[in-house]
């Protein structure tokens, strides 16, 4: 299995320090459909390629079913279904984001493709308050970077759903 | 001084003498006479003392100074035990075990001083003891404490008292061969000073430097009551050496922190007496290790097995007749669960390496030096089995760390509820695995409330209906092939199945329709469901509707299962049924559709080869008929949502299994092979249905998942 870890532990911190006084926060940048989204990479422990999803029976449409990562089984859910998008074409850039919220407790995040890591400060970003119902509730804001934009996914809400539900 | 690396041991041992202090104190209210029960407490609340003082915790120190003061007098026969008494004991227990609750979560233990104990206590002391020595300063004590083991002699000095000590008929052996060799026998009797906080360590330090000279034969306390630090300021020993009195007097002097030592030649002429009192009426634990061990002294880490109070008793006997010098009591090492469970993933990755070698060999096909790979492969198969086997072992304890409470709990609740009853325990030796051990406790607890709260009734409608007037609770531990079963029962009322079904309508939980077709067994399921209490009146008790949903949830959560057996006016029976190991099991791999699951091997009974004009419909259901037992079918690609293959005529592969006395057939499309699987935990993320129970990594990389047949019966 291809694996691209992102960034260890130490890295991380080092480039935290870099930008700790510009008050920066770092996404990796995914292509979900038409639009791009940031997840913020303090909760990304892994981005691996497809691999082989195990079904599991009688849950939610949106959990895709659980895969093994280095010996370790972790749910898998379909970010597109759960925003509300067509189900996902499975192509050779697809991606599965493994996020850690959590020690021991990972979920991983099915992608169209992972585009690159953007480094926003606070002015970038428009934090926007998004109603409850809203299908846009799992965004924090938007963050703008060389013209482009970003949304920027509230995984903490996103993950609370899928708990609930 | 940092204590802080003794907090595991002192946590520990303090639950242990906790435990300890509640058993005897339990005996003490039955047999309020007997002596070697207020000695056994008068030693443990000393010892607890001891501890709490050395780690700085001040109250609990204080606290169980004061109880120790009035056993303390009901040893010196100052007064007797009187009801009243247990009670504030038992209290002061419950204070001292918020203490260690405390220090286990925040290392501090508190602020609560319990003064109203420390009153009660004291008013004992001087209600009853006169002019006894409530005010007295620790320091005194303790020294009165050292001047009673002294047997009655001056209160005041240090003295040499290794004349007390009783030697067994092998250790005078030892000791008439050791003159007959030209060598000596020296009595010592060694002081540490009072300032010194590790005890056990210069006593070992003291055994190292006489070892170097010769033999220690014999010591009072014991090498492992040294060693776990039970003791005052003082011990004694017999050592056979070559040397003369001054060497060996040297050599224990050289350890620091030793105030005084005591050493002459021993004469034997002196114990023959003692020798005999003590067969009559020396307690076991006292004379259990009298022999010298060397070897579990020179380990500072060994600990008592884990059940320290019955332990040396059962060990005392064999020992008296094996020749000294090999230690008797089990030697043990205390070690942390999370690097067990690290040592149990590492076995079970190397579980799911070899199956993928497995899987692997069986891919290249059988080439040349195919034998010998698979010889070496059946090896690894054989070993890592073996080790799986082991490391399982190793987490095993005994469930009388949990089941130990409840005697203390019935007896609570049977002053509470004004009802008299009595708790039986079986099988308290029972193994299970430590992170079932540590969960069982409440579910267990709740059964007993309920059976002590609701099962047994009040005693004058026992007597009325002819029952005996106290009622019994039992607690039944066994286990059952690849299952531990734990029974509780008790000869009470049992459950008004009626009664359930009228509350059940008046719910609105079935309908009168449903509950008229819904048999016994059905009905008492119902109790099982949240906020489902029949408790006429809600108590302190049990009542409040939470309990059996929890208990069942907690039981399912440990992958096992209640079962109730009722007998409406005889009592009832709680079964409840627990897998003895959790993380790794023997399943049969199947394909459904193109999907592969794994059936724990233990829930099957047979696999049959069905054609299909056996499958009959029985109120529109399938069934078969196999050996005269009609069986329901259950076709799992319906069950799992697989659509089905097209292989219209074909026969069917069905897979027998059993729940309890029920059975089902479930069709499934191919059948694998038997694998050992892991069993990993599918994260918090997904709720998977019920009759999935997990997944498992199989040799080629791929996820399957695990089927609960329990749940599809």
């Amino acid at each position: 299995m291809d694996e691209v870890k992102v960034m260890d532990e130490q890295q991380r911190n080092e480039s935290l320090n870099r930008h700790v006084e510009l008050d920066t926060t770092q996404f990796i940048v995914a292509q979900l459909g038409g639009e791009q989204y940031g997840i913020d990479i303090k909760y990304i422990s892994n981005i691996i390629r497809m691999s082989r999803i195990t079904r599991v029976p009688k849950v939610s449409d949106y959990i895709v079913g659980v895969i093994n990562v280095r010996g370790v089984v972790i749910p898998t859910i379909s970010l597109r279904l759960k925003m509300g998008l067509p189900e996902d074409e499975i192509t050779k850039k697809t991606r599965i984001i493994i996020l850690t919220l959590e020690q021991h407790e990972s979920i991983g995040v099915l992608v169209d493709e992972v585009k690159e890591v953007v480094t926003l400060d606070e002015e970038h970003i428009e934090r926007v308050g998004y109603e409850k119902d809203d299908k846009e509730r799992f965004l924090s804001g938007v963050g703008k970077t060389e013209g482009r934009l970003i949304s920027l996914l509230d995984i903490t809400s996103v993950l609370a759903d899928v708990m609930e539900s | 001084m940092d204590t802080s690396q003794y907090l595991d041991i002192f946590l520990d041992e303090s639950k242990e003498h906790l435990q300890n202090l509640s058993d005897q104190i339990m005996d003490l209210e039955q047999n309020p006479e007997n002596m070697d029960t207020v000695n056994e407490i008068f030693r443990a609340a000393h010892s607890l003392k001891g501890m709490a003082g050395t780690m700085g915790y001040k109250r609990m120190q204080t606290l169980t100074h004061d109880m120790e003061n009035v056993f303390s007098e009901v040893r010196n026969g100052t007064f007797k035990v009187q009801p009243g008494m247990i009670d504030i004991l038992f209290r002061s227990l419950d204070a001292l075990e918020e203490y260690v609750d405390n220090i286990q979560q925040t290392t501090d233990e508190g602020t609560n001083d319990n003064q109203d104990l420390i009153d009660a206590l004291n008013s004992i002391l001087k209600n009853n003891g006169e002019i006894k020595p409530v005010e007295k300063t620790q320091g005194a004590a303790k020294q009165a404490d050292t001047a009673q083991q002294a047997a009655g002699e001056g209160a005041d000095g240090k003295q040499a008292k290794w004349g007390e000590i009783k030697i067994s008929d092998t250790e005078k052996m030892l000791v008439e061969k050791a003159y007959n060799e030209g060598l000596k026998a020296y009595g010592i009797t060694v002081y540490v000073e009072e300032a010194c906080v590790l005890k056990a360590a210069r006593a070992f330090l003291v055994f190292k430097a006489l070892e170097k000279l010769g033999e220690v034969i014999v010591s009072n306390p014991t090498a492992q009551d040294i060693e776990d630090e039970k003791f005052d300021l003082t011990f004694s020993l017999i050592f056979i050496s070559g040397n003369t009195v001054d060497e060996v007097r040297a050599a224990v002097k050289s350890v620091s922190e030793i105030e005084e030592v005591f050493c002459d030649t021993y004469e034997l002429k002196a114990d023959a007496a003692a020798g005999h009192q003590e067969a009559e009426h020396e307690k076991a634990e006292e004379s259990a290790p009298e022999q010298p061990k060397p070897a579990a002294a020179a380990a500072p880490t060994a600990t008592p097995a884990p059940a320290p109070a019955s332990a040396p008793a059962a060990a005392s006997r064999p020992a008296a007749s094996k020749p000294a010098g090999k230690p008797v009591v089990n030697r043990t090492v205390r070690v942390d669960i999370e690097k067990l469970d690290n040592l149990m993933n590492l076995v079970s990755e190397l579980i799911i390496a070899k199956n993928s070698l497995i899987a692997a060999t069986a891919a290249e096909g059988k080439g040349d030096n195919g034998n010998a790979v698979n010889e070496q492969i059946e090896y690894l198969e054989s070993v890592t089995t073996n080790l799986h086997e082991s490391v399982m072992k190793v987490r095993m304890v005994p469930i009388e760390s949990v089941v130990a409470k409840f005697p203390r709990m019935i007896r609570d609740l049977s002053k509470k509820l004004g009802k008299k009853m009595e708790l039986y325990m079986t099988g308290e030796d029972t193994e299970l695995d430590r992170t079932v051990v540590d969960e069982i406790g409440d579910p267990l607890m709740h059964m007993l409330r309920n059976s002590a709260d609701h099962g047994l009734e009040p005693n004058d409608v026992r007597v009325a209906n002819g029952k005996p007037e106290v009622g019994s609770i039992f607690l039944d531990a066994y286990q059952d092939g690849n299952n531990v079963v734990i029974e509780v029962r008790d000869d009470g009322a049992g459950i008004n199945v009626e009664a359930v079904r009228q509350k059940a309508i008046e719910r609105g939980t079935v309908t009168p329709e449903q509950a008229e077709t819904m048999t016994d067994k059905e009905i008492i399921d119902l109790l099982f469901l949240p906020s489902f209490s029949t408790a006429k009146k809600v108590s302190d008790v049990s009542g409040r509707g939470v309990g059996l949903d929890v208990v069942k949830s907690k039981i399912e959560s440990l992958s096992g299962e209640v079962e109730v057996k009722n007998k409406f006016g005889e009592g009832s029976s709680w079964i409840i049924r627990l897998p003895l190991t959790l993380a790794i099991i023997q399943a049969l791999m199947v394909v459904v559709g193109d999907e592969k699951y794994a059936i724990a091997l233990g829930s099957i009974q047979t696999i049959e080869d069905v054609s299909p004009e056996e499958i009959k419909l029985v109120q529109a259901k399938e069934v078969i008929h196999i050996r005269g037992t009609v069986i329901p079918i259950i076709r799992l690609n319906n069950v799992l949502d697989i659509p089905a293959r097209n292989e219209e005529g074909q026969n069917l592969t069905v897979i027998i299994v059993k729940k309890g006395d029920k059975l089902a057939g479930l069709v499934v499309d191919e059948l694998i092979g038997q694998q050992e699987v892991v069993i990993k935990s599918m994260g918090k993320y997904i709720k998977v249905p019920k009759m999935i129970s997990g997944a498992t990594i199989l040799g080629d990389g791929e996820v399957a998942l695990i089927l609960d047949t329990n749940a599809l019966i």
